[in-house]
């Protein structure tokens, strides 16, 4: 585990990360952090964190930019909003999380599962207009493969026939090759998205 | 009473019973719900992550302005829905940049939100607008001896705390138990997270998880669960085998929309119930109640 305290060892930190964070939609909000834990505690998923949120903070704060992006903390946190409601600064860690998500997806840093789930749902999401679970599901493990998909889509039978059997998953969007229908208002939300994109680009 | 109702992506697939119960519990309640036009995908607490905050809340946006021509308050059953509708409307009504912003974005698809109506949670709003009293009235079965947890989960409560009911040890969803005559049972993890979308990329996760859930509920003695989230209702019921595989342990706890259980209550037959589409199988815990 990476040392998140500032170096015993005189030298001067490199800001030029954190500043990189700081101005992400939330980032500057790291900066609050007082260190007190409470999101320690409170955090569903701390037992499969490599650094709890705090820690991750200090890290961006003392620049090591590697152990933060290959760091699994973001994609294990499954925004349940116990730490956001109990900051006693306010942060809101659950959409910093997000921030982070992106800015690693942005940047390469895709090796963990979620963030391919991730990119197959939104996806999804511009291409239809609504997720489809069945639809998705296909696409994000055909992402990791055609043998993984196969291998994994054994492994979910059970759980996928029990779906199908009990009429919440309906089996044609399994099917490769078969397409879900799109919102009628999909060239609007088209153009929606195309310019918020350009909005955010711009901010920059 | 009039609403907009936003039932989200998961009520066309794993939580279709959610649907059916919600609308035959507004029809006996005399709540007119009318489902927004072509609406389109909230983005849950998940496309933000590739798009960020502010793409995500447009998109989210344009079911707001699609809504908003007729005035009504919007109904969420979803609570990851609920989140995402509901944080993006106070942010227009608070934020007057972003309001601006938005409305530029969603400007060229047509569209325009002044920000006027609210997005409320079914159950707050079975609550607040209704009340308990009404619904006790209308219950023809009242479900004494049954013992069922209360399952609220975290974003219901979370997604703006303290706008209704309490994040930490919400109360809403017992009472309501209470209210059909049930006993809601004790259950310390009630509001604990149950694992969300890791189910897909984790599953590991969402079974240990889903273990410490189900060991809870059943401490307390709960016949079966209810609860008012899609993702909670499908990782705590269609992983349950799984945890059982997993854990030896034999969990057989059905897993409810607590509207399918008012639509016992309410004896308004088994197309509202809609119990032929749990794994858990839920006619036993049920008894009488079911027939």
């Amino acid at each position: 585990m990476a040392d998140c305290r500032i170096s015993p060892d005189a030298q001067k930190i490199d800001l030029s990360f954190a500043k990189e964070i700081y101005a992400l939609e939330n980032g500057s909000s790291i900066k609050l952090c007082m260190n007190c834990g409470v999101c320690v505690v409170s955090c569903a998923a701390m037992a499969e964190m490599e650094y709890a949120p705090r820690r991750l903070f200090n890290l961006i704060k003392v620049g090591k930019k590697n152990e933060v992006l290959k760091s699994n903390t973001m994609w294990m946190c499954t925004s349940c909003c116990t730490c956001k409601a109990r900051c006693p600064r306010g942060i809101p860690i659950i959409d910093v999380m997000h921030d982070l998500k992106k800015y690693c997806i942005d940047k390469g840093y895709v090796s963990f599962p979620q963030a391919e789930f991730y990119q197959a749902f939104w996806n999804e999401m511009q291409k239809f207009g609504r997720v489809y679970e069945g639809n998705l599901m296909k696409n994000y493990l055909l992402k990791k493969g055609l043998i993984y998909a196969i291998k994994k889509g054994l492994e979910m039978k059970d759980m996928g026939m029990d779906m199908v059997k009990h009429g919440r998953m309906p089996i044609m969007q399994m099917l490769p090759f078969v397409s879900p229908p799109k919102i009628k208002g999909m060239q609007s939300l088209s153009s929606i998205i195309a310019k918020a994109q350009s909005q955010q680009k711009e901010a920059k | 009473m009039r609403y907009s109702f936003y039932p989200g992506c998961s009520m066309e697939g794993a939580a279709k019973p959610y649907l059916k119960s919600i609308e035959a519990v507004a029809g006996a309640l005399d709540m007119q719900i009318e489902e927004i036009q072509d609406w389109n995908c909230c983005g849950a607490t998940i496309a933000s992550g590739v798009v960020g905050d502010y793409t995500q809340q447009v998109v989210t946006a344009r079911n707001l302005a699609l809504a908003e021509a007729k005035g009504n308050d919007i109904l969420v059953g979803c609570s990851s829905c609920y989140l995402s509708l509901a944080t993006t409307n106070k942010r227009f009504q608070e934020d007057e940049h972003f309001a601006r912003m938005a409305n530029e974005a969603l400007a060229a698809g047509g569209l325009k939100y002044n920000g006027t109506i609210r997005v409320r949670q079914f159950l707050e709003a079975l609550i607040s607008d209704i009340g308990l009293e009404k619904i006790k009235a209308r219950v023809k079965k009242p479900l004494t001896g049954l013992k069922v947890a209360g399952y609220v989960g975290c974003q219901t409560v979370r997604a703006l705390p303290w706008e209704f009911d309490d994040p930490e040890n919400p109360v809403f969803l017992d009472k309501l138990i209470e209210t059909l005559g049930a006993t809601a049972v004790p259950f310390p993890m009630k509001a604990r997270c149950c694992g969300s979308s890791q189910a897909v990329a984790a599953p590991e996760v969402v079974l240990s998880y889903g273990k410490n859930i189900l060991n809870s509920a059943s401490a307390g003695g709960a016949q079966l669960i209810v609860t008012p989230c899609p993702m909670c209702q499908l990782n705590l019921e269609a992983y349950q085998g799984q945890v059982n595989k997993t854990y030896q342990t034999n969990f057989s706890l059905p897993v409810l929309f607590f509207t399918q259980l008012m639509s016992v209550a309410f004896d308004l037959g088994p197309a509202a119930a809609g119990l032929n589409y749990l794994i858990v199988p839920a006619e036993k815990a049920l008894g009488s109640f079911a027939r």
